[in-house]
């Protein structure tokens, strides 16, 4: 340091602790924009991930309702029940002697019932969320540099 | 202050106060030593001999096992009808972390009287000290009648009064309690095919019936998968591999009318059991297969071995009971427990002599030999010997002079003792009857089948006298469904067919539906007709209680004894009918058995109106027409 440097801090040592100061302000900052970034980051990334817990949780839930759904309806139209609804409202099983066949020219029968499929099964968990969320600061430096 | 410097404006410059050497090395050493211990210990933590146990935690904390079970297939019937799919039920677990003293108390109280369990029990499990042993969460249980713990578990409607209590701030204390869902087997028709069906037990196992035989396919593939705890690290959960969809040959009208035909002629007849089963000959397809005792697969304790019986279950017949009690001790005791157990599925799990319906083999094995033909004369004189046994009618007369329809329609044992030991010989009448697959798995698509029992010559038990008494249908068994199987070949055209109930599987990948297996061709086409048309006539001529205005059927009763330790109760029988139709074309077969009738023995009075009853449902059913050169007759007689 010069001598007219040392006798100027030495005249006005408050900018020596001016500019400590705005240096550690700077720091702090820096650090506190990295910090909040990476809060950010990590709360979205949190708040995803929760979604998806609850989004299972809820798709299972459906699931289970629809199956509850289709018993009980099976349940209200199985054979016995309709049985005991048709005689409720007057009918009886048809006596041989009371049917006529009518033969109908052209008529096509309906087609077999085939059942429906079960769901496609997804063995590899499938990450939905953006590589925003989970790729380090390297790796989008990687990707954003690295011509597609 | 110099007053020079002050009155310029400037204050003199304090001069810096350089800390001491000693306590800037002092300070470096203490920094740079914590740096050190810092580095050591991530040294540690990385590489020493604690690393495992660190890489554990980090493991254990990332999240926990789970796994997940795919939902099981449903099972409809041919026409979409759901015969079988899933529900939930809740199981009681506690995390035992959260609890405290009052929602001790008042989580045992709450299930005490919900539930109707024991609250001390209860309370005894929640006060253990489960953290000691490093247990954070438990399952509540229940003791069965054994004294067994299960896990308890409840149905919707305990569940949703539960789950209201714990949404309620001014409720019971319920801190710790959570409902776990987990699937559960739901048959919503309830008995209707109950033995065809089989059933699935807490674990997810299916057992018997179609439930048993497709397990592995219709549970799907469980996956262990690691769920995050961290909810940074959360992924979407792979599916695993979901179980197939069947659909089976049912058809559920059928069915139902078989079920009632079936316990209204158990009701009438007093019977102890009896199944009916109703096949597509042409093709083998089972459109109905109906037991009684009836099995209800929702509620299948019953009919787990050593069951107490309940309602519905066998009777025991007049002085029996109390015969055995006299001559029994303990040990007979338990046999005699384990052979009274319910068979489940009795189609293809249940054997029997067959008695009488028996005979049509025999007669098939004789006619394609080419040892005998319909007119031929025989002269019965009411008993035959054959193999120092001696044989006689089931009316214990001789009939006189007959013809091989005659022989049928009269179900003379005489007669068929006859063809079999002195026309076909024992090698070629044992030759048809294996190529009829008697003493063989049909391979049917229901668990638990049995081959029954045939003795052939070549077994050193076989005696000579067991070719007479085997032609009509004594001292052989067989199960219902292999009857039906062996008769088919008869219906037709001389191939037999084998029996299924799965029409399509329906998995992820498309559908598919099994083909018909022809088992074999034991008989020739030309014999097939021929004996059918045997059949028709001796039908006609025997009874008209089988018989249905309008449509041809061929059929034949049987009447066997039942064999018990002591030989043939003179008490019991097995009344039996097998018969299909409408001829020339036969679109149905259909076996009705009754075990141990009291109001009549025979099966031409017993179990032929079954049939005759359930026959005129399914032409309806299967849209069959009537003949309407048949009706004239039908009408006449």
């Amino acid at each position: 340091m010069t001598a007219r440097k040392k006798q100027a801090f030495r005249q006005t040592p408050w900018r020596v602790q001016l500019r400590v100061t705005s240096r550690t302000v700077q720091v702090t900052v820096a650090l506190l924009v990295v910090a909040g970034l990476y809060l950010a980051v990590n709360s979205r990334l949190a708040d995803a991930g929760r979604q998806v817990l609850v989004l299972e949780d809820q798709r299972e839930t459906l699931q289970r309702g629809n199956s509850e759904l289709m018993a009980q309806l099976a349940e209200k139209t199985n054979p016995e029940r309709m049985l005991e609804r048709a005689a409720s409202l007057g009918y009886k099983p048809a006596d041989p002697d009371e049917i006529f066949y009518l033969q109908v020219e052209g008529y096509v029968p309906p087609p077999a019932f085939v059942a429906p499929r079960p769901p496609t099964s997804r063995l590899e968990g499938v990450s939905r969320l953006s590589p925003a969320y989970t790729e380090t600061l390297g790796e989008w430096m990687t990707r954003w540099l690295t011509p597609d | 202050m110099d007053d020079s410097l002050a009155d310029a404006g400037l204050g003199e410059a304090i001069p810096p106060v350089r800390p001491s050497r000693l306590r800037i090395i002092s300070m470096m050493v203490g920094v740079s030593l914590l740096a050190l211990g810092l580095v050591v210990q991530l040294v540690r933590v990385q590489f020493g001999p604690y690393a495992p146990i660190f890489a554990d935690w980090a493991e254990n904390s990332a999240g926990r096992l789970e796994r997940l079970v795919p939902a099981r297939g449903n099972i409809y019937d041919r026409d979409g009808n759901l015969l079988a799919t899933n529900a939930t039920r809740y199981i009681v677990e506690v995390e035992v972390r959260q609890l405290g003293e009052q929602s001790r108390h008042d989580i045992a109280a709450t299930l005490a009287e919900l539930l109707d369990l024991p609250f001390e029990d209860l309370k005894a499990q929640l006060d253990t000290d489960w953290i000691s042993v490093g247990q954070f969460r438990m399952r509540l249980t229940q003791k069965d009648e054994k004294g067994q713990p299960w896990p308890i578990s409840i149905e919707k409607p305990e569940a949703e009064i539960l789950f209201a209590l714990l949404d309620d701030p001014l409720g019971p204390d319920l801190s710790g309690l959570d409902l776990v869902p987990a699937p559960r087997r739901v048959y919503p028709a309830g008995t209707l095919a109950g033995h065809l069906l089989g059933f699935v037990n807490q674990e997810g196992e299916g057992f018997f019936g179609v439930e048993g035989f497709y397990d592995e396919w219709l549970a799907g593939r469980p996956l262990t998968i690691e769920r995050p705890i961290i909810p940074t690290e959360a992924r979407v959960a792979p599916d695993p591999p979901a179980g197939v969809n069947l659909v089976l040959t049912i058809d559920s009208g059928i069915q139902q009318a078989a079920e009632i035909a079936l316990e209204e002629a158990i009701d009438e007849s007093d019977s102890e059991s009896g199944q009916v089963i109703v096949m597509d000959p042409r093709n083998g397809e089972i459109l109905a297969m109906a037991a009684w005792p009836a099995l209800d697969p929702n509620d299948y304790d019953e009919w787990l071995p050593g069951a107490k019986p309940s309602e519905g279950e066998p009777k025991d017949k007049k002085g029996e009971s109390d015969e055995d009690e006299d001559k029994a001790d303990d040990e007979d005791d338990e046999s005699k427990k384990e052979e009274d157990d319910p068979v489940i599925t009795p189609a293809v799990a249940g054997q029997f002599e067959p008695g009488s319906t028996f005979k049509v083999l025999t007669m098939a094995a004789a006619l394609d030999a080419g040892v005998v033909s319909p007119l031929d004369p025989f002269v019965d004189t009411g008993e035959i010997e054959v193999g120092g046994h001696t044989i006689r009618n089931w009316d214990g007369r001789g009939w006189g002079p007959v013809d091989m329809i005659g022989c049928l329609r009269y179900s003379l044992n005489v007669c068929l003792a006859h063809v079999a030991a002195n026309e076909l010989g024992a090698s070629l009448f044992y030759d048809y009857m294996t190529a009829f697959g008697i003493g063989q798995i049909t391979g049917t698509d229901l668990a638990g089948e049995i081959p029954g029992n045939l003795r052939v010559p070549r077994d050193p038990e076989w005696t000579e006298s067991d070719l007479g008494t085997n032609s009509f249908g004594q001292g052989v068994s067989l199960s219902p469904l292999q009857l039906m199987a062996a008769v088919s070949a008869i219906a037709n055209d001389g191939f037999m067919v084998q029996p299924h109930v799965v029409r399509q599987v329906v998995g992820p990948q498309g559908v598919f539906a099994p083909k018909t297996t022809v088992l074999g061709q034991p008989i020739s086409t030309d014999t097939a007709r021929l004996l059918t048309e045997m059949l028709a006539i001796s039908l006609e001529g025997e009874t008209s209680h089988a018989s249905l205005p309008g449509y041809r059927i061929a059929g034949k009763t049987g009447t066997a004894q039942i064999a018990g330790e002591y030989g043939y109760d003179p008490r019991w029988t097995i009344a039996s009918f097998i018969g299909w139709g409408p001829l020339p074309n036969p679109r149905f077969m259909i076996l009705v058995k009754l075990d141990k009738p009291e109001s009549s023995p025979w099966g031409s009075v017993v179990a032929a109106p079954v049939f005759q009853e359930l026959a005129e449902r399914v032409v309806v059913l299967l849209n069959l027409p009537p003949d309407p050169a048949l009706m004239p007759v039908a009408g006449a007689g």
